[in-house]
């Protein structure tokens, strides 16, 4: 507990961040945002595969952003972060995931549901 | 933007008038009484004893995460109080109003309690009892064992854990306050979508469950992240991962649990105070709203809080049947892997609450499977304790008998469990009280488990021995109790008696209904014998005094350090070589091997700051359920403030000179010396709490 | 147990007597990260809750976002947030070469872009209101309005902390304490670029294609 005397500013979190890294980031996420926000006003796609290129979007830039503005990965600096962002990330997937499927299937069986009508 | 409502409302004081205290209910208005005059007893006792000052400086404003434990056990032990009276009173309706021909007293017309005010006692029962007894319970002890077991001096964010503290503290005043101002909800404990929306509860009891259980939510995720962040980062030197004790990694498991899934609770209930303040439609039967959605959200926290509170009392369970049986536990590799393995299927299991909602083939058999597959490794724990007491040289100590307890519920509990995940079962018992039943025996579990630990770790922190006698008695009164009670009440589920039922129709289960109550009134020993324990081990505190080692067969590291353990937990930390390294260091005889030098300890300094933020919470929660909006908005914006102030007071903390830790570690040799010798250690009306008996005066402010 | 036998008792260490303490830092921005984490799964369940109620008859035969979002008005909030977070990254640049003022600049322009993506999103909630679309008209919109507006929140927090910062940097300098906290803030202002692409995707684009 006796790291008061250290610099702050010489400890490794602070020196891992890098402007680059930044700039990098900023890029591919605006230029995937105007992509997906292109495609979508347009509506120059069927429906389908847009939603399948803007979840592409939307995971590439999540991807890019958590490598480069959070800086996760494997380093020892980084590694409790990283582990405990993998253990999270099944947990959103199986909230999300699970219920949609119970409720689709709920709705199935309750909701008179005309064709085209479903989820979107 | 707001609701409208259909009682008063004046911009004073909200929707708080006179006619919302319950002044001439014939039961609320003695309890009250009573209450006021127990309150007015301590103050006065108190001041009488100059103790505020005490109070203040060693309690109220401390950091001390063995204090703040402690704490924790006494709200908990308080509010098990409080949830028993309840599920007297439950009981004591039922056995009362069964059929038409029984009488009515206080305004019902059948037993005592009015349909409406029966409503609030179960749901105040099952709420207080899961997260105001268990919850707090558990996280108590994981507070004062886990950093003595990782080899820390304090949680890795002590402040934090006192605002945890504190938090909690404030959900349990204002549940207590829905007592005597205005009422509580009547929903159950989980709340029904959409009975709970303003048309068809407009009273402030819902809002008073709202914010109770958000505050909850609140102070346990803070207490989560405080564990885990204590376990991976400030574990001794050479405490390896395979070297930690069992029950830290129960904890571990159990507060990964409890940091994921009490977002969702808080959620859910986001949503339901936005339908009743802000008019919105997430789970109205109308206008698009939904109300499985809401049974949804609770429940994706509500089975993983499940796992929260036994993971845990598991781990206790662990640490203490090698103790009692002088062998280290079987198989503790397969036990981590168990833990995490339920941690896992918890997430997966949600919706056996609610298999009746229709959600089809598909979804029922999914989640079925996945219910049953936490019977394995649940089964491999038990056969892990069972193998650990085989062979091994068994004392039936208190502490053992109720882990022991623990074991046989866990049976009963989990194999009617079982049956509860074939949705075909499920059918048939849902709503039943055999679901009541169910669960009860699983809670159980945890309290036997609590119990045990109260009697195995009390001598560490206060320094001495319950009286073992009484604790038996106590167990054997408390399990006399269980059978009376649950027996009955997994009969009449398969005879079909439904949950929560102010008025039982059927004659017939009358008998059923008897023996219960007998068995509620064995727990009412039980509770007495509890007190009486309690007076007798203080009473006798001076011949019960214990050395570090309290049970001499101890393994793990809390049992290194003296009893009771000083405020900086270690004089100097210990390298940890093995496993088990007290149960390693004691049969190479280096357990009386004193460090060769002392270093500066450097502790974190007291602060009231968390015990005003606590109570801000608890204005704020308050002035919601009241819809006082000026009182909310003013302390929304204290408790910013005082965030803001924290921030830049900081807290450097205060370093103890390594002379001043040779001088209190001799002390508290010679004090251990002592007692090997029989010698009477303690100066006269010495009182023993942890941290104190060798407590380090500072010269410095406080 | 074969842990039984490994360490000889003889030449064991068995006390940490030059205690190296802890790394005050990390061990705050671990946590903070947890608390990020856990503060995802509200997001995570808020987006649940969306799911299910984004179903056309959720809407209640009123207003779908299909009606109501501008997809290039949302994507100037999108470009006002990414600047905003590239602005607080310069930021950390200037913090990693010990400048005050570099680090000060960076935090003022994350600030006012921060502001901006406000003034936009509130400004797009009083014209929703001004159509008669508002949390009150069925449960589609409530699920629309409380999941952006959540984030919203988190912004408006956000900057709340980014301003007690610039008063705390400007007043104390560099400590080991203002340091952790720029840390924490860098990792809370990213995540919110991380939840707003899918508030974006899943909730604007995704309402108004349907």
């Amino acid at each position: 507990m006796s790291q008061g005397h250290d610099n702050p500013i010489h400890h490794p979190e602070v020196q891992m961040s890098s402007s680059r890294g930044y700039f990098t980031g900023f890029l591919i996420s605006l230029g995937l945002m105007f992509l997906a926000t292109f495609l979508v006003a347009s509506g120059s796609m069927p429906p389908f595969g847009l939603l399948m290129v803007i979840t592409i979007c939307a995971a590439i830039t999540v991807i890019a952003q958590i490598y480069f503005l959070l800086h996760l990965d494997i380093s020892e600096h980084n590694i409790w972060n990283t582990v405990s962002l993998v253990l999270f990330i099944p947990l959103f997937i199986i909230t999300i995931g699970l219920t949609w499927w119970m409720f689709s299937q709920l709705y199935l069986r309750t909701m008179p549901m005309m064709p085209g009508m479903g989820m979107h | 933007m707001l609701v409208p409502l259909a009682g008063g409302w004046n911009p004073l004081l909200g929707r708080l008038a006179l006619d919302q205290i319950p002044y001439n209910n014939p039961i609320l208005a003695p309890l009250f009484v009573v209450v006021a005059l127990g309150a007015l007893a301590l103050i006065a006792l108190i001041t009488y004893y100059h103790k505020w000052g005490y109070l203040w400086k060693e309690w109220l404003t401390t950091v001390d995460h063995k204090k703040l434990g402690v704490m924790y056990i006494i709200i908990g032990l308080v509010m098990l109080f409080r949830g028993f009276v309840d599920g007297l009173m439950i009981r004591t309706q039922q056995v009362w109003a069964n059929g038409p021909d029984s009488s009515g007293v206080f305004g019902a017309v059948h037993g005592y309690l009015t349909p409406f005010h029966f409503g609030q006692v179960y749901s105040a029962h099952g709420l207080i009892m899961i997260l105001l007894a268990a919850t707090p319970l558990l996280v108590g002890f994981m507070n004062i064992i886990v950093p003595i077991q990782v080899g820390a001096r304090d949680m890795a964010y002590p402040y934090l854990n006192a605002l945890g503290l504190w938090i909690t503290a404030a959900g349990a005043a204002l549940i207590m306050a829905s007592l005597f101002i205005g009422d509580f909800s009547h929903n159950g404990w989980f709340g029904y979508a959409p009975l709970f929306e303003i048309q068809y509860s407009p009273g402030v009891g819902v809002d008073y469950w709202i914010w109770t259980l958000e505050l909850l939510a609140l102070g346990t995720s803070l207490g989560g992240i405080n564990i885990i962040a204590t376990i991976v980062k400030m574990r001794a030197p050479g405490m390896s991962w395979f070297k930690l004790p069992i029950f830290t990694w129960a904890s571990l498991s159990a507060n990964i649990i409890a940091l994921t899934s009490f977002p969702a609770l808080q959620l859910a209930l986001a949503l339901v105070a936005s339908d009743r303040y802000l008019g919105s439609h997430f789970f109205t039967a109308g206008l698009g709203g939904n109300l499985m959605l809401y049974t949804n959200l609770f429940w994706i926290w509500g089975h993983p809080e499940v796992y929260f509170v036994i993971l845990p009392a598991f781990g206790m369970m662990s640490e203490i049947f090698p103790v009692f049986s002088e062998k280290p536990l079987f198989g503790y590799i397969t036990m981590v892997a168990a833990s995490f393995a339920i941690a896992g299927v918890s997430w997966l299991v949600w919706l056996h609450h609610f298999f009746t909602m229709g959600a089809g083939p598909e979804v029922n058999s999914f989640f079925s499977i996945a219910t049953m597959l936490v019977g394995i490794p649940t089964g491999v724990k038990v056969f892990n304790w069972a193998f650990t007491m085989y062979r091994g040289r068994l004392t039936f100590s208190a502490a053992m008998l109720w882990a022991i307890g623990a074991l046989f519920l866990l049976l009963v509990g989990g194999l009617t469990g079982m049956m509860l995940a074939i949705p075909a079962i499920n059918y048939m018992v849902h709503n039943s009280v055999f679901v009541v039943a169910h669960f009860h025996s699983m809670l159980l579990v945890i309290v036997y488990a609590v119990f045990g630990s109260v009697i195995f770790w009390f001598p560490k922190v206060f320094g001495f021995k319950l009286d073992e006698y009484w604790a038996k008695v106590m167990f054997w009164l408390f399990s006399a109790g269980t059978v009376g009670v649950f027996v009955p009440m997994y009969m009449l589920g398969f005879m079909g008696e439904t949950r929560r039922l102010d008025y039982v129709f059927n004659t017939a289960w009358h008998p059923y209904l008897v023996a219960e109550e007998i068995g509620i009134f064995l727990y009412c020993l039980s509770v007495v014998a509890f007190f009486v324990l309690l007076y007798v081990s203080i009473r006798d505190r001076v011949k019960n005094q214990v050395g570090q080692d309290a049970w001499g067969t101890s393994r793990s590291l809390e049992w290194l350090t003296h009893s009771p353990v000083p405020f900086y937990n270690f004089a100097v930390i210990p390298h940890i070589n093995e496993r088990d390294e007290v149960a390693w260091r004691r049969q190479h005889g280096l357990v009386q091997k004193q460090p060769e030098k002392y270093l500066d300890i450097h502790m974190p300094n007291n602060t009231g700051m968390a015990l005003y933020i606590g109570a801000l919470t608890f204005v704020l929660a308050f002035a919601l359920t009241w819809r006082i909006w000026w009182l909310c908005l003013g302390s929304l914006v204290a408790i910013i403030a005082l965030m803001i102030v924290r921030s830049f007071q900081g807290d450097a903390g205060y370093i103890i000179p390594a002379a001043e830790v040779e001088r209190m570690e001799k002390e508290a040799l010679a004090r251990e010396a002592r007692i090997q010798t029989g010698a009477h250690p303690l100066p006269a009306g010495g009182r023993p709490v942890p941290g104190e008996a060798i407590a380090y005066e500072r010269q410095d402010k406080l | 147990m074969s842990a039984h036998s490994s360490t000889d008792p003889k030449t064991a260490v068995l006390w940490d007597t030059h205690d190296h303490g802890h790394d005050v830092i990390s061990t705050r921005t671990f946590g903070f990260f947890l608390y990020l984490l856990s503060d995802g799964m509200i997001f995570a369940t808020l987006f649940a809750a969306y799911g299910v109620l984004s179903y056309s008859h959720s809407y209640a035969a009123g207003p779908t976002p299909a009606s109501f979002v501008h997809p290039w008005y949302t994507f100037l909030q999108t470009v006002a947030l990414f600047l905003s977070v590239l602005a607080y990254g310069m930021g950390m640049g200037g913090l990693k070469r010990g400048s005050k003022s570099g680090l000060l600049s960076g935090l003022l322009a994350a600030f006012v872009l921060g502001v901006v993506f406000l003034g936009l999103d509130i400004h797009d909630m009083m014209d929703l209101a001004d159509h008669g679309i508002t949390i009150m008209t069925s449960g589609g919109t409530s699920a629309f309005i409380f999941l952006t507006q959540t984030h919203a929140a988190h912004i408006f927090f956000g900057l709340v902390w980014i301003a007690v910062m610039i008063l705390q940097v400007m007043i104390q300098g560099f400590t080991t304490d203002t340091v952790g906290r720029l840390l924490s803030l860098r990792m809370f202002w990213h995540m919110q670029a991380i939840i707003w692409v899918f508030v974006y995707i899943f909730v604007y684009l995704w309402g108004y294609m349907s």
